[in-house]
C-alpha cells in the first residue's frame, strides 16, 4: 500500500459469509461477484478452508464465539461486521472480534466495495502495528541482556562508556541488532570464553 | 395488437454536454420508431420524458417524476456519471431501473442499473495499451473537475506506472471553463508522449482548437508524435472541433466506418451516428426483448432475463452479464478523419470488467522478452 493510488487487485479473492440463510447472504454475493471475487456463504459454522480466505463478513445479530476458528480479535484476515440490532451488547461483542469494517443491515448495493478496501487496510495497518509493538516489546525485554554483557566487557578493563561503544562496534561489525549482540557477548561467557574478546566478523 | 409501454427518457436538450445528450436522445427516439413499426414485437413504447437542462438537481426529481407520475419502470437516460449517482437512490426507492448509454470510469455494479456503453477494460485500458508501445508511455492527464475526470485518470497513473512511463502533469477544469491557456503551456514545458483528455464539452472543444495551435508552434504537439486520447470522444462531438482534431484518437465500442465493417452505402446510411447514439438504441432494443418475454419486467426480473440469452441491436448480438450488469461489447480505437473516425484497431465481444478484477499488467503491456546471451 505504500504507492497510495493503485488499481485495488480484488479479483480472485475469497470471502467468506457467515450469515444464515438471508436476502442479505444474496445481496452480499451478487455484489462479491460482480467485484469479481469468490464468495462462500456459511451458516452457522466457518469452514476450517476458511483459514486460506482473504475476508470475512460475519452476522453480529446471531453470532457467538465458538463459530470462529480463532480467539475473539485474533483472525488473520480482515472481517467485516454485519449489523442488524444497535444492541450495545452486541456492539460490545462486535468490537471483541475487532472487525476491520461494518455494514448496517439491510444490504444494497452500495456500501461492499468500499468495506472491502477499508477492511483490508485498517487490518494491514493493526498487522504491521502489532508486529512492530512486538519487535519493541523483545527490545525492551532484551535490556537486561545488554546491562549483563556492557558489565561483561567492563570486566576487560574498559570503563562503561568504552564497553558500551565496544558493544554497539561489535553489533555493527556483525551486522545485528544491540540486543543480538548482546545475546552473542554473554553465550561467549556463559561458554567459558569471558576472558577473550568475541572475533569480529 | 401491441402493449403499450411507457417508457421513460431522462436527457437534457440544452447545457455543455448538449451534442452527446442529443445523439443519446436520438438513439432512443429512433429505435422506439423502430421497436413500433416491428410487427414481429408485441410492445408499442411511449416515451415519457423529462428535461433535467444540464442542472444536476434536476436528475433525481426528474426521475423520481417519471416513476410516480407514469406507468414507466425502466429510464433510458443520463450522460454525466454525477447525474447517474444522483437518481441511483431515486430507482432503489421506487423500484425503477436506469438503462445507461454513456462510457463511464467503472468500479460500480448497481442492479438498479444496466450499463450499455464501455467501462475501463472497454475504454482506457486497451487504448492505453494500443497508444504506449507507439508513442511512448509518459502522459498528461486532463480531466474536467467531477468523478469521471478524477477516477480515469486515477487509473491511467496506474496504467502508465505499470507501462513504465510518469505522469508529467494532471490537470483539472471546472466544467464549462474554456481558458486552456495555462495547461497547454504546461503541456508544452511537460513534452509528453501523449494527452489523455477527459475534459467534456466545451473545455474539451477550446482544448483541441488551443492544442492545434500548440502544434503549428511546435512540432512535437502533433498527432503523429503526442496524440490526444479520448475515451468518450465520439462523432457527435466532431463538428465542434473540426480542423483541429485531424490524427488525434479516440475508443469506443461504435465508429460509423462503413469500410472497417463492410456496410454498404444502404446499411451505412441506417447505421447510427456515433457510439452514443448506437448504445442508446442498443438499450430501447433490448427494453423491447425482455418486455416481449414478460411485460412486466423490472429490476428483480433482469439478471434472470440477461442470463438466457443475447440481444440484437446495433452493436450486432449483445450480451449483458447477468452479475455486473454490464454490456459485452466491440473495442474500436479510431483516429479522426474530419467529422469521421477511421478504425484502426478492432476487438469484438469484450467481456465487461468494471472493477478491474481481471486486469493483468503483463497481458496489457507485454515487455519485449529478454533474450538469453550464452
Amino acid at each position: 500500500m505504500s504507492r497510495g493510488a493503485r488499481i485495488p487487485n480484488l479479483g480472485g479473492a475469497r470471502a467468506f459469509v457467515l450469515h444464515r440463510p438471508h436476502a442479505t447472504v444474496q445481496a452480499i454475493s451478487r455484489q462479491l461477484a460482480a467485484i469479481g471475487l469468490e464468495a462462500n456463504d456459511c451458516w452457522p459454522e466457518l469452514p476450517p478452508d476458511v483459514l486460506a480466505g482473504d475476508f470475512v463478513f460475519f452476522d453480529v445479530d446471531m453470532g457467538f464465539d465458538d463459530q470462529f476458528p480463532w480467539r475473539p480479535g485474533e483472525a488473520p484476515m480482515p472481517l467485516i461486521a454485519l449489523i442488524g440490532s444497535e444492541a450495545p451488547g452486541r456492539i460490545e461483542w462486535l468490537l471483541s472480534h475487532k472487525a476491520d469494517a461494518q455494514l448496517v443491515k439491510p444490504i444494497g448495493n452500495s456500501g461492499i466495495y468500499s468495506a472491502l478496501l477499508i477492511a483490508r487496510q485498517a487490518f494491514e495497518a493493526r498487522k504491521s502495528l502489532a508486529a512492530e509493538v512486538a519487535a519493541l516489546e523483545a527490545r525492551i525485554g532484551e535490556r537486561q541482556t545488554i546491562v549483563r554483557a556492557v558489565l561483561a566487557l567492563r570486566g576487560n578493563g574498559a570503563d562503561e562508556e568504552g564497553a558500551y561503544r565496544q558493544l554497539r562496534s561489535l553489533a555493527m561489525g556483525w551486522q545485528v541488532s544491540m540486543e543480538e549482540a548482546a545475546r552473542r557477548v554473554m553465550a561467549h561467557k556463559s561458554e567459558g570464553l569471558g576472558d577473550e574478546r568475541p572475533q569480529r566478523a | 395488437m401491441k402493449r403499450r409501454v411507457e417508457i421513460g427518457v431522462l436527457y437534457s436538450h440544452s447545457g455543455n454536454y448538449r451534442l452527446i445528450s442529443d445523439a443519446c436522445r436520438t438513439g432512443v427516439m429512433k429505435a422506439i420508431a423502430a421497436v413500433n413499426a416491428d410487427p414481429r414485437l408485441p410492445v408499442e413504447f411511449t416515451p415519457v420524458e423529462y428535461d433535467p437542462q444540464a442542472n444536476i438537481d434536476r436528475y433525481a426529481a426528474g426521475c423520481a417524476e417519471i416513476l410516480e407520475k407514469s406507468s414507466a419502470r425502466h429510464v433510458i437516460g443520463c450522460v454525466t456519471s454525477w447525474s447517474r449517482k444522483e437518481v441511483i437512490p431515486t430507482l432503489e426507492r421506487s423500484n425503477g431501473t436506469l438503462w445507461y448509454a454513456c462510457p463511464y470510469e467503472g468500479f460500480e455494479a448497481n442492479d438498479h442499473v444496466v450499463y450499455m456503453h464501455a467501462c475501463p477494460n472497454q475504454q482506457l485500458v486497451p487504448l492505453l495499451g494500443y497508444v504506449v508501445p507507439r508513442f511512448g508511455a509518459d502522459g498528461f492527464l486532463l480531466g474536467s473537475n467531477y468523478i469521471w475526470g478524477w477516477e480515469t485518470n486515477r487509473v491511467a497513473r496506474d496504467l502508465i506506472a505499470d507501462a513504465g512511463g510518469r505522469v508529467r502533469g494532471e490537470r483539472y477544469l471546472p466544467l464549462g471553463e474554456a481558458g486552456v491557456s495555462r495547461l497547454v503551456a504546461e503541456i508544452e514545458a511537460a513534452r509528453p508522449n501523449f494527452i489523455l483528455n477527459n475534459l467534456i464539452g466545451t473545455s474539451s472543444y477550446a482544448f483541441f482548437e488551443a492544442y492545434a495551435e500548440l502544434g503549428r508552434r511546435d512540432p512535437h504537439f502533433t498527432p503523429e508524435t503526442c496524440p490526444i486520447l479520448s475515451c468518450n470522444l465520439t462523432e457527435c462531438e466532431l463538428p465542434a472541433i473540426a480542423g483541429f482534431a485531424d490524427g488525434h484518437l479516440s475508443v469506443g465500442p461504435y465508429f460509423h466506418d462503413a469500410e472497417a465493417h463492410g456496410w454498404d452505402a444502404a446499411v451505412s446510411a441506417n447505421m447510427p451516428g456515433s457510439s452514443f447514439e448506437a448504445s442508446a438504441s442498443a438499450c430501447v432494443h433490448a427494453l423491447a426483448q425482455v418486455l416481449a418475454v414478460n411485460p412486466d419486467a423490472g429490476w428483480a426480473d433482469l439478471p434472470a432475463v440477461f442470463a438466457s440469452g443475447a440481444f440484437k441491436g446495433p452493436f450486432g448480438d449483445v450480451r449483458i452479464d447477468q452479475q455486473t450488469q454490464h454490456a459485452t461489447l466491440p473495442v474500436e480505437i479510431g483516429r479522426i478523419e474530419g467529422t469521421s473516425f477511421r478504425t484502426i484497431s478492432l476487438t469484438n465481444g469484450v467481456a465487461p470488467d468494471p472493477y478491474l478484477s481481471r486486469y493483468d499488467r503483463r497481458t496489457v503491456f507485454p515487455r519485449p522478452g529478454l533474450r538469453v546471451v550464452s
